[in-house]
C-alpha cells in the first residue's frame, strides 16, 4: 500500500479548500466575539459552528480518508470520481449554508446548501462503503470508519430536516430539541468514531509501537455506539433526564477505552522522539478530556433547571469542535500532506540522490509559533467565553488568527513545494 | 542482522551492497533500512547479472512501503549499474524491537 497519486489532486483539493475554509473560520470568528457571550442557538454561531465542522473539520477528514482509508483497508478507494463529486457539492454547499446562517435567511440559499451537503455526504459514504466493501478482513477499524459515515449521514439528514422546518414548521418539537440530537451524532457519531478509527491503525505506525491488542477498541466501539443510539432515541422522547447520566457514563467509558489504548500504544513506542504534529495531537487528547469533563455539568444543571448548563453548552462546544478536532487537524495535516506531496515528487528518486525527507517539506518553527498561538486561543477564549470576559476572548480571536495565517502559510509551502535534489548518493 | 558466509565467492559483494543500501532512510523514522533491520537477504545472480534483496517493513499497511522498496532498486541498480536488481517483501519473520541493531536503537533514542 502507499499514497496513491491518482489520489493526490483530490486530496490536495481538499486539504486546500480547508485550510482556507480554516482561515475564513478565523475571521468569522474575529467579527463575532460579543456572539460568543450569548446563547448558542443563534445566527452567527451556527454560521462559525458549521464552517468548523463542515468547512474546516469535515473537508479535511475526507481529503485525508482518500488516501489513508485504501492504507488502513489495504484495499484501492472505489472511485476518485465519487471524491470528486462530493468535493464538488460539499464546497458550494457550505458556503451557502454558512451564509445563510451568517445572514439568518433561512430560505431557498439555506436549503440548497443543506441538501448540498447530503449529497456530498452520501457520496462519501457510498465511496467509503464500496471500498470497504472490496477488502476481505474485518477490522474494528472498519467498523468505527463505516459506523462514523452512516452517523455522518444522519446528522446530514436531521440537519436538512431542520432547515427545512424553519419556514415550514413542521416539526411537532422546538429546534432545540432536535439540535441535541443533531449536534451528538455529529460530535460523538461521526467525528469520535472516524477519529478513533483512524488513529487507532495510524498513531501505533507512526510511533511504531508493539502494542497490538485491539480488544479496548472493540469495547470503546460498543460502549459508544450503544450510548449514541440511546441518547438519540431516549432524548427525542423525553429529553435529557435522569436516565442520561447512565447513558453518558456508558460513553464516558467508551471513551476512557480509546484514551487507554493510545496511553498503551504510546507507552510500548520505538520512536521515543515524539514530533511536532504528534504533540498537537496529545494536545487534542487533552482537550477531548476537557470536553467530556463538561457533560456532567451540562447534564447537573440541565436537571436542576439552572441557567448554567447554557454556558456548559457553550463551553462544551468550543473545546470539542476548536480546540479538539482542530488541534489534531493543524497536527495530522503534518503528518499526512508532506508524505502525500513526497511521494509524488521524490518516490522515482529515492535512493538515487539525497533528498529531502517529508518532515523537510514544512517550516518546523512555523509548526511550532503555531502551536503556541493555538494554545494561546485555548487558554483564552475559552475561559473569555466561560466568564464573559471580552478582553480574553479579543487575545483568543487574534491567537487564533494567527494560528490560521501560520497554517494557511505552512500548507501552502507544502503544496508549491518544488522538486530539490541535494547531492548525488 | 545479516551473516556472510566467507566461503560463498559473493560475500564481499553482498557486504557492500548491505553498506550501499544504508543509504536508504526510512522517510519516518529518519533511520537507514539496514539499521532498522528490515534488511532479511542479498542473493546475487551472476550469469543473469541480477541483485535480489529479500526485506521486510515495520508495519503491513505502511503507506510508505513502496517508496522505500522503489528506493533500494533504485539504489542498488545506480551502484550496480552491470546489475538488475528485485525486491521481495517478506513477512516472515514478522520484524520487531529485537530486529533493529545497536546502531538503529541509539539513533532512535531507545540506548544511550
Amino acid at each position: 500500500m502507499k499514497y496513491k497519486k491518482h489520489h493526490y489532486s483530490v486530496t490536495l483539493a481538499h486539504y486546500l479548500s480547508a485550510a482556507i475554509l480554516f482561515l475564513a473560520l478565523a475571521v468569522m470568528t474575529a467579527f463575532s466575539r460579543d456572539a460568543f457571550a450569548g446563547h448558542y442557538f443563534q445566527p452567527r454561531i451556527l454560521a462559525i459552528t458549521h464552517m468548523a465542522v463542515l468547512g474546516w473539520g469535515t473537508c479535511m477528514i475526507f481529503g485525508a480518508c482518500y488516501q489513508l482509508i485504501p492504507v488502513i483497508l489495504e484495499t484501492e478507494l472505489y472511485s476518485t470520481g465519487l471524491a470528486w463529486a462530493s468535493w464538488g457539492t460539499l464546497l458550494p454547499g457550505v458556503i451557502s449554508l454558512v451564509y445563510a446562517f451568517w445572514v439568518f435567511e433561512p430560505g431557498i440559499c439555506m436549503q440548497t446548501g443543506a441538501l448540498l451537503l447530503l449529497v456530498s455526504i452520501i457520496l462519501f459514504t457510498l465511496n467509503i462503503y464500496l471500498t470497504a466493501a472490496k477488502t476481505k478482513k474485518q477490522t474494528i477499524q472498519e467498523d468505527f470508519i463505516f459506523t462514523a459515515c452512516l452517523f455522518l449521514c444522519f446528522t446530514a439528514l436531521i440537519g436538512a430536516t431542520l432547515v427545512f422546518n424553519f419556514t415550514m414548521a413542521f416539526l411537532p418539537q422546538g429546534q432545540l430539541h432536535y439540535l441535541r440530537i443533531h449536534a451528538h451524532l455529529g460530535l460523538a457519531g461521526w467525528f469520535l468514531l472516524m477519529i478513533i478509527g483512524v488513529s487507532s491503525k495510524l498513531v501505533p505506525m507512526f510511533l511504531v509501537s508493539s502494542y497490538k491488542n485491539d480488544r479496548l477498541l472493540q469495547v470503546s466501539y460498543y460502549l459508544i455506539v450503544a450510548a449514541l443510539i440511546a441518547f438519540s432515541t431516549d432524548s427525542y422522547f423525553f429529553g435529557l433526564n435522569i436516565k442520561t447520566w447512565f447513558i453518558a457514563a456508558v460513553g464516558v467509558a467508551g471513551i476512557g477505552c480509546y484514551l487507554v489504548y493510545m496511553g498503551k500504544c504510546l507507552r510500548g513506542r520505538i520512536k521515543k522522539h515524539i514530533d511536532l504534529p504528534m504533540k498537537h495531537g496529545i494536545f487534542s487528547f487533552i482537550l477531548l478530556i476537557a470536553g467530556t469533563v463538561c457533560i456532567p455539568f451540562i447534564i447537573y444543571y440541565y436537571l436542576r433547571h439552572g441557567q448554567l448548563d447554557i454556558r456548559f453548552t457553550f463551553i462544551y462546544g468550543i473545546i470539542l469542535i476548536m480546540g479538539w478536532i482542530t488541534a489534531l487537524i493543524l497536527g495530522q495535516t503534518f503528518k499526512t500532506l508532506p508524505f502525500i506531496v513526497w511521494a509524488k515528487h521524490y518516490e522515482h528518486l529515492a535512493g538515487k540522490a539525497k533528498i529531502p525527507m517529508p518532515a523537510d517539506l514544512f517550516k518546523p518553527g512555523l509548526l511550532r509559533v503555531q502551536m503556541i498561538t493555538f494554545i494561546v486561543f485555548c487558554l483564552s477564549f475559552v475561559p473569555g467565553c466561560a466568564f464573559g470576559l471580552a478582553l480574553l476572548t479579543g487575545i483568543g480571536c487574534l491567537a487564533l488568527l494567527i494560528t490560521a495565517i501560520i497554517y494557511v502559510t505552512n500548507v501552502l509551502i507544502v503544496v508549491f513545494h518544488k522538486t530539490k535534489t541535494y547531492d548525488e548518493l | 542482522m545479516m551473516n556472510f558466509d566467507i566461503s560463498d565467492k559473493h560475500a564481499f559483494m553482498k557486504a557492500e551492497a548491505l553498506e550501499t543500501l544504508r543509504l536508504v532512510i526510512d522517510p519516518e523514522l529518519h533511520v537507514n533500512i539496514v539499521d532498522l533491520g528490515l534488511v532479511y537477504g542479498i542473493d546475487i545472480n551472476e550469469a543473469e547479472k541480477s541483485i535480489h534483496v529479500a526485506m521486510t517493513l515495520s508495519s503491513s499497511y505502511c503507506p510508505m512501503g513502496e517508496s522505500i522498496l522503489a528506493a533500494v532498486k533504485n539504489c542498488l541498480e545506480k551502484h550496480y549499474p552491470a546489475y538488475g536488481a528485485d525486491v521481495e517483501l517478506v513477512w516472515e519473520p514478522a520484524w520487531s524491537y529485537d530486529s533493529i541493531t545497536d546502531e538503529g536503537k541509539r539513533q532512535l533514542g531507545l540506548e544511550k
